[in-house]
């Protein structure tokens, strides 16, 4: 005979628990293994669905679908098992005290003081160990300083020197021409297409813009050069908007005005885009005349210095 | 002692062959015999643990096929949108393995999926605890203990996706690179040390891949071992109800209801990870491209659990601290002090509440989220700045999918993020009182006659 | 229906009630964005009668009573009596950028205060080919380009899209968030002449892009991956958008820990009844 099923009602009266009740429940349990075994049954199939689907190659979606209906059957199976054919009384277990009793912690206290008290007796020793022990635990931190490069003038300086001549990422130099009214490109120094500080937005922005003091020989043929990274935390700043001559980073949204020397107009930048001091050589492409107006990318301590 | 048909049984007779070299049937017994009670609540870490063992089980496979190496190379497999193209060796294994390894992408998205799970099953079970209560004395080590796995969970997860070297999360590494330069003095030795110089490199993946595999993993299981002997040995706490004291612990055994019930939703967990696995695309990294550092595209998140640092990074305006040639450049206070500060509230809250209410009592009968108005106050005000942090994070998408102006949206959420935990506490607070009140002069409980008590 | 059940179905409504509102108002929102956008002046819907002039005359008669409103009856832009321009002037626009504005429904412009955006096309095939020659007719401007995807090399044009257009477009075409509410438009509508045209305008914010940036293969290249991306390879299942990891998050919260937490509240589900007790 089946064990009661927990979560079908006990009858409160004698009314209740005649033959019609009992008969009720009954049904009730049988329809709920049935449907367990029905659970476990899915799995089955599943299982040997996701063989076949392996087997011919596999496809994600129907691998997905049969790995869950196999998972699933047995879960659901067990849960079923669990909830409606396994004993629900409550049982009560008692708590103890979970500190240790005060004997047990004098006796330890005593075993182990006797044991430090040893140590205590050897002074020069103990001393002598642990200075051994820091020593050699400082000199265990060493190698962490292996892991990268004293970090120098290469976070204030790209490739970018008076005369290295603009390219784009397939590394071709530039002419004006090349630059239609609106547009923009980026560009690198000449065999440095790889180098990731130096990654650089070159507009033609279709209207005068305000040069910083000191800038006002750097926008050849009305040609404007700023560093692509953000000053934020270094994302391309990759999105310009024509009619507003505003560079967009798509990160966090900061704005910079292309006309205002890269002014940061909105969004959590706090300082301008480093501006590229343009040229034109004798063969008429773009070269820089010097480095960055400023380190490029986001700001660290000593940037300023 | 008597043997029975059972006991030739081949399970029974390697059972009585390990006990009687290491003697099992004591600790089995006690194991077993464990009372715990039943709520539905009590399961959510559960989830998590469920979805840290698929984590284990598909990543395991995945390593088999995976290649972390930021060699380049030029891809000339099946996909032909990117035939000819210069790709890192990670990249191209990642690419391997959603289109010609069998079952590769439906292990990988099984695998991110329960990532995003893990972590979001860690913070519902941590809600659970702080708003019963139940970080109080003697559970404030393992509340420690679980505020350390979810950090080693997120930055597990955000190393995971940065394997792949493809371009949105690559961009991600841009912001962590400058984020560990934006810490003042040891900023940019931190930055070098971590991706051996300048940014990119070309040790991060690799790096990334021990931490992510090895480090995380291992220091993961060890701490989650110590949470669950921890709770054991102190036994799982309980709401209040008719025959449960500060003395005992009310619920059913461990073998066979619990066992089973447990065992249950692991596969449900599993079946629920699989389905989305299979029917849900996630992180298709074919349509990203490799990494470039000089592109970018727009919508570019990161996973939703870090979520609530890109948000405060969207939010926090251009602040510096400049002086004397020296800078704290902005990003550290959303970025680094904002994660500091947030995970040593968590792991002081215990003491802190202890000091502020005056309670160093042991308590294994936990409150209902009402029962400590102030609390409950407290948590979800803190929740909802994360929420709205979390929520920051989507602001262009969202000025995009409901055509709003993003900078309004960035407005409007840096006033809310500063408006609506206040408002939320307050709500909460009235809310528990309320309840409170109502519940004053009704009944609370039921005696097995039926008759009832009235509080 | 029986008393428990009626409970239980007032229960559900009282919980679910304000997130049925919620959801609905949100849908609301959604459609009449949508029903705005589309919205068109009803003016050029009613066909012309087919000219038996050529297309330059056609087109000029077609201008003068959809365009000329906003564009002056020449084309050379009219100015409100504040000196705020209604319309810019159309002579140095081109074939192309007639073409791009017509053949995506830009304009005529629903709502002049705000930015133009895809939209159903007024104007039929061939009155658009009218007005294209008619504009392209009041000046030099570029003239519409030749492109051919099919001549165009798939992963080539990935790149290109990956290195010029996903910054704003975004990897899946899906588009972008521009600053003060404008947007780069999503690309799933895109024809490769819309594509082509678009490039070397740049319409509204976009910057625009020679032949020394993009040249004609390229074009043609980035026009194919851009036709790709209308059906991407999405073998991983439902694209959710894509978005990226803003709806997936989204999804595993509302289905993944939704959906676990519903099943947690039935695994551990007990009636209220008497239960016995054990002591161990």
């Amino acid at each position: 005979m089946t064990a009661p099923d927990p979560q079908v009602p006990i009858p409160t009266s004698a009314a209740e628990d005649d033959a019609h009740g009992r008969a009720e429940r009954a049904a009730i349990g049988r329809r709920r293994e049935r449907f367990a075994a029905l659970s476990f049954a899915v799995s089955v199939v599943a299982a040997i669905g996701l063989g076949v689907v392996y087997w011919r190659g596999g496809q994600p979606q129907l691998e997905g679908v049969f790995l869950a209906l196999g998972f699933g059957g047995l879960g659901v199976g067990f849960i079923v098992w669990a909830k409606h054919f396994m004993p629900h009384e409550e049982v009560t277990e008692e708590r103890h005290s979970l500190a240790s009793t005060d004997e047990e912690m004098t006796l330890f206290r005593e075993e182990f003081e006797r044991g430090e008290q040893v140590l205590e007796r050897r002074g020069l020793l103990l001393k002598a160990a642990g200075a051994a022990l820091a020593a050699l635990g400082a000199a265990l931190i060493f190698p962490i300083r292996s892991l990268g490069p004293r970090p120098g003038k290469g976070l204030k300086s790209t490739p970018f020197r008076a005369g290295v001549r603009l390219v784009t990422e397939a590394n071709e130099p530039i002419k004006p021409a090349d630059l239609v009214t609106g547009g923009v490109l980026t560009v690198f120094p000449e065999d440095h297409t790889n180098a990731a500080d130096a990654s650089t937005v070159l507009i033609r922005p279709g209207t005068a813009v305000k040069p910083r003091p000191g800038r006002e020989t750097w926008t050849p043929d009305g040609v404007v050069a700023y560093s692509k990274l953000c000053t934020h935390v270094g994302c391309p700043v990759g999105l310009y908007q024509a009619e507003e001559h505003l560079l967009l980073c798509p990160c966090h949204q900061s704005t910079f005005d292309v006309l205002d020397g890269a002014r940061p107009v909105f969004g959590p930048a706090a300082r301008s885009l480093p501006q590229l001091p343009l040229g034109i050589d004798a063969d008429g492409y773009f070269v820089s005349l010097g480095d960055f107006s400023g380190p490029t990318g986001a700001g660290f301590w000593d940037r300023d210095r | 002692m008597a043997r029975t048909k059972r006991d030739r049984l081949i399970t029974r007779r390697i059972a009585r062959w390990i006990d009687g070299r290491v003697g099992t049937a004591k600790f089995a017994r006690s194991a077993l015999g464990k009372v715990f009670p039943n709520h539905w609540s009590f399961l959510l870490g559960e989830i998590a643990l469920y979805a840290f063992v698929v984590l284990v089980l598909t990543g395991t496979y995945l390593t088999f096929f995976f290649d972390a190496s930021s060699r380049e190379v030029v891809y000339q497999g099946v996909y032909t949108p990117l035939r000819g193209v210069t790709m890192s060796e990670a990249y191209r294994s990642a690419i391997d393995l959603s289109f010609e390894v069998r079952a590769g992408l439906v292990m990988r998205q099984i695998h991110h999926w329960a990532a995003l799970l893990f972590i979001a099953a860690i913070v519902v079970h941590m809600m659970r605890i702080f708003f019963t209560g139940a970080f109080r004395r003697p559970r404030e080590i393992n509340w420690m203990v679980g505020v350390t796995l979810l950090i080693l969970s997120i930055f597990n997860g955000f190393a995971g996706y940065s394997l792949l070297d493809d371009q949105l999360s690559g961009t991600g590494l841009r912001i962590a690179y400058s984020i560990a330069l934006s810490i003042p003095i040891g900023g940019t030795w931190v930055a070098s040390l971590l991706f051996g110089g300048e940014f990119p490199g070309a040790d991060i993946i690799g790096r990334l891949y021990v931490i992510h595999i090895l480090l995380i993993p291992a220091a993961i299981i060890g701490l989650l071992g110590a949470h669950l002997a921890i709770l054991v040995r102190q036994k799982h706490t309980q709401f209040r109800g008719l025959g449960r004291t500060e003395d005992n612990v009310v619920g059913e055994r461990v073998w066979p209801s619990f066992a089973f019930k447990s065992v249950g939703l692991m596969l449900l967990t599993t079946a629920v990870l699989s389905a989305l696995g299979g029917l849900a695309q996630i992180n298709p990294v074919w349509l990203y491209g490799p990494f470039r550092p000089a592109e970018v595209s727009s919508a570019s998140q990161p996973d939703w659990f870090m979520g609530w640092l890109d948000g405060a990074l969207r939010l926090f305006p251009g602040w510096e601290i400049r002086a004397f040639g020296f800078e704290v450049p902005a990003p550290f206070f959303p970025a680094v002090a904002l994660a500091g500060l947030t995970f040593a509230l968590l792991y002081l809250w215990p003491f802190i509440e202890a000091r502020f209410t005056g309670d160093y009592e042991v308590h294994h009968l936990l409150d209902r989220p009402r029962d400590r108005p102030r609390r409950t106050a407290i948590g979800v005000g803190a929740f909802t700045f994360y929420a709205m942090l979390t929520l920051s994070a989507s602001s262009d998408v969202t000025a995009t999918t409901f055509g709003l102006s993003v900078n309004s949206v960035v407005w409007s959420l840096r006033i809310l993020t500063l408006v609506a935990p206040f408002v939320s506490g307050v709500i909460a607070y009235r809310l528990c009182r309320e309840l409170l009140q109502r519940e004053a002069g009704t009944v609370v409980a039921y005696e097995p006659s039926g008759d009832s008590l009235i509080e | 229906m029986s008393p428990p059940r009626r409970r239980r179905a007032a229960r559900g409504l009282t919980r679910f009630g304000p997130l049925i509102v919620v959801v609905v108002s949100v849908l609301a929102i959604v459609v009449d964005h949508q029903l705005r956008a589309s919205a068109a002046p009803s003016a050029a819907r009613s066909a012309n009668a087919p000219s038996a002039a050529g297309p330059v005359e056609a087109g000029r008669e077609l201008f003068v009573v959809g365009c000329s409103g906003c564009h002056g009856l020449d084309g050379t832009g009219l100015r409100a009596a504040d000196g705020s321009v209604l319309g810019p002037s159309l002579t140095a626009s081109g074939e192309a950028a007639a073409y791009f504005y017509l053949s995506t429904g830009r304009m005529p412009l629903a709502n002049p205060t705000k930015p133009p955006v895809r939209k159903d096309p007024v104007y039929t095939a061939e009155q658009i080919d009218d007005l294209v020659s008619f504009v392209g007719s009041l000046g030099d401007g570029p003239a519409i380009p030749q492109v051919q995807p099919a001549a165009g090399d798939l992963a080539a044009g990935g790149e290109i899209y990956r290195s010029q257009c996903a910054a704003c477009h975004s990897a899946t075409g899906a588009g972008g968030a521009l600053s003060y509410g404008r947007a780069a438009p999503s690309l799933s509508e895109a024809t490769p002449l819309q594509v082509a045209t678009a490039v070397r305008i740049g319409p509204d914010q976009m910057p625009a892009f020679g032949d020394d940036a993009i040249s004609a293969d390229q074009l043609n290249s980035l026009a194919r991956y851009i036709e790709y991306l209308h059906h991407p390879d999405n073998r991983g299942g439902v694209d959710l958008g894509g978005l990226g990891p803003v709806p997936e998050g989204l999804l595993i919260w509302m289905v993944g820990i939704g959906g676990i937490i519903a099943l947690c509240v039935w695994i551990a589900y007990k009636p209220r009844r008497r239960e016995a007790r054990a002591t161990r």
